[in-house]
């Protein structure tokens, strides 16, 4: 997200103090002189290319009848009938809407409960407990999904710790880690657990950047903490939450396919299938080649348009979004 | 962000300054209140697995369940079973090895392309640039993946859990960023003056002053490797030795007693695991990520904002 601004400003900002005469010189000449660092780039763009677009070019199986008895050339173009198929599907549009239910819980809970913590973090004056209490958050982030789903069962689960206290108490077990009624809760609830803290580190640099001298002159003028907090510190983070607002909606069809396939036995498929999960057990575990590739490809074309529209909008805003028009 | 606004300084003074009022007692408790609450709805369940792993079986039938916050006694069976040999030494010792090989072959294509397309003014570097950062805004989805690792005959073979992953174009990114911010042109330019190549400028010059995002870095591909588990249930489902989150999961489906869970021939003369041995397991997947994670913590919001903001 960086450097599509990166790319344009300091490259010919910098560019300008060279020599004119550089600029003039012919490729051959400028191959010779940079050979070391095209040598340095090539395997990432090997890598690239195998692992990128390569496979993004397979995508226009999407569009054929593919099997791969046949020769590439020799499978039929079908046009758009797979994404009619898909929409005819009666797993696909239940895991697009449910892929959207995480999404959008996801957006509009835990994000704010990001920004909420670090308000809350950029509170605290002791820089100590600051420096503790972000050291405590930010670990989940680096764990696993095998592992936060297995210490949410270790705890929620049935045979879990909260059951167990319960069962001492005279009540019940818990199940709720297997009812598909409370699994959109405890999805989110594990998704908080694990990303909520990380989130907030992004907000925290933001709210240090803020100049304190604003805050001075606002107190002297008389607002109250909460005053400055409107017009100071809501403000002064405003482009980092757009910017991380564009990237949530590019990605609004990816809820990650770890978390559901996890608990996808324990919960069944009606609540957990999402898209990622659909496109393994509906078309990868069954060699449904075309099919499976339309699936995936309505979904990177959607978050394509969605990026693309989401910063367009912000930049109409005067917000400055992830990229500039240059 | 302006310029202005890139000040990398998280800390202020502990003190509260003079024209900030003191908050009421209730507002302050609140406060106190609900950052303990989230501290503790952390530690409390990673204590509770450490304890469980240190518990012997008599502790925990006292305890009566599957995990526990005090052991009554101790016992470090679990471990012994662990690291004596066997499945699970097996799978540890993979992913130690996937993780280190991986994580090395990530940053060698990481600082390569970082550095190469970070000079201003390169041949090519601008299209090259585009390449990269097309990758933000596209995903080539699962299955045309998934047919191409099939294609280079790499399913079931342990090249298909690095090779696909082993460039992340964000990280990239933010070291590129850093190249071209931090890492002062006129360094790099009397190094040239003093006729050093590229790849003498980037070891001796470049790469020394920016240790701490490659150890930030390193750390992101690392625990991406570490934690790897949906390229291993993708593309090496019929290898022996898995990764130890695909071990881990295992374990945790077989005695979850939930229908047609995969619980794996690693164990199959054995009974069901223990509660301990499976919290054992747990915490050796999270002790390497505790062991860094103090020394690297620290750079984390430098990363950042070069990543996110700066750029």
């Amino acid at each position: 997200m960086t450097a599509l601004q990166t790319s344009a400003p300091p490259a010919s900002g910098r560019a300008g103090g060279r020599p004119d005469f550089k600029r003039k010189r012919t490729v051959k000449q400028r191959l010779r002189h940079d050979w070391p660092l095209l040598l340095m780039t090539a395997p990432a763009l090997a890598q690239l290319a195998v692992f990128f677009y390569w496979p993004s070019s397979w995508n226009i199986i999407a569009f054929m009848d593919y099997s791969p008895y046949r020769g590439f050339w020799e499978n039929p173009f079908v046009g758009f009938a797979w994404f009619e198929r898909l929409f005819s599907d009666p797993y696909f549009v239940p895991a697009l809407l449910n892929t959207l239910k995480f999404s959008a819980l996801n957006l509009v809970f835990l994000f704010p409960l990001s920004i909420a913590l670090a308000l809350i973090m950029h509170s605290v004056v002791s820089t100590k407990v600051r420096s503790v209490f972000q050291s405590i958050v930010y670990l989940p982030y680096f764990f696993s999904w095998v592992l936060v789903v297995t210490i949410f069962v270790q705890v929620l689960g049935a045979d879990g710790l909260a059951s167990n206290w319960l069962l001492g108490f005279g009540g019940d077990r818990l199940d709720i880690m297997s009812d598909p009624g409370t699994f959109t809760f405890l999805a989110w609830l594990q998704w908080a657990w694990k990303d909520a803290g990380w989130g907030m580190i992004i907000f925290l640099a933001a709210l240090a950047s803020i100049n304190p001298s604003l805050y001075e002159a606002a107190a002297v003028d008389g607002a109250g903490r909460w005053r400055r907090m409107w017009h100071i510190t809501i403000p002064g983070i405003r482009p980092v939450i757009v910017l991380l607002l564009i990237l949530h909606i590019g990605n609004i069809l990816t809820v990650g396919f770890e978390q559901y396939q996890l608990q996808r036995e324990a919960v069944g498929y009606q609540t957990t299938e999402v898209l990622d999960t659909f496109v393994y057990y509906r078309a990868i575990l069954t060699s449904q080649y075309s099919f499976g590739t339309a699936a995936g490809l309505f979904k990177g074309v959607i978050g394509l348009i969605l990026i693309l529209v989401a910063n367009n909008v912000a930049h109409r805003l005067g917000e400055q979004g992830i990229y500039q028009k240059s | 962000m302006t310029t202005a606004a890139v000040r990398p300084k998280l800390r202020r003074r502990s003190q509260r300054a003079a024209w900030d009022e003191e908050p009421s007692f209730v507002g302050k408790f609140v406060k106190a209140a609900f950052l303990i609450c989230y501290a503790a709805a952390i530690v409390l369940p990673i204590w509770a697995v450490v304890a469980t792993s240190f518990a012997s079986e008599a502790a925990l039938q006292q305890a009566g369940g599957n995990l526990l916050l005090i052991p009554t006694e101790v016992s470090t069976q679990a471990y012994r079973e662990i690291l004596g040999g066997g499945a699970l030494t097996n799978s540890l010792l993979l992913t130690v090895l996937l993780t280190a090989g991986g994580t090395a072959l990530s940053m060698i294509l990481t600082i390569g392309a970082a550095y190469g397309l970070s000079r201003p003014g390169s041949l090519a570097h601008r299209p090259l640039l585009m390449l990269v950062l097309f990758t933000f805004l596209f995903g080539p989805g699962m299955y045309p993946s998934y047919l191409v690792v099939q294609k280079l005959g790499l399913l079931d073979t342990y090249w298909s859990l690095i090779l696909p992953m082993a460039l992340n174009a964000f990280n990239l990114i933010v070291l590129r960023s850093f190249f071209m911010n931090s890492v002062p042109a006129e360094l790099i330019d009397a190094a040239k003056m003093d006729g050093a190549g590229e790849f003498r400028i980037l070891f001796k010059v470049v790469l020394p002053m920016s240790k701490a995002i490659l150890a930030v870095i390193a750390l992101f591909y690392a625990v991406g490797y570490w934690n790897m588990y949906f390229q291993a249930v993708l593309y090496t489902p019929g290898l022996e030795t898995q990764p130890i989150q695909v071990v881990l999961q295992r374990m945790l489906m077989s005695t979850q007693g939930m229908p047609g869970a995969d619980i794996g021939q690693y164990q199959a003369a054995e009974a069901a695991p223990t509660a301990a041995l499976k919290m054992a397991v747990v915490v050796c997947t999270i002790v390497p990520i505790v062991i860094m994670y103090p020394f690297i913590q620290k750079h984390f919001t430098k990363a950042i904002i070069t990543g996110a903001i700066k750029g």
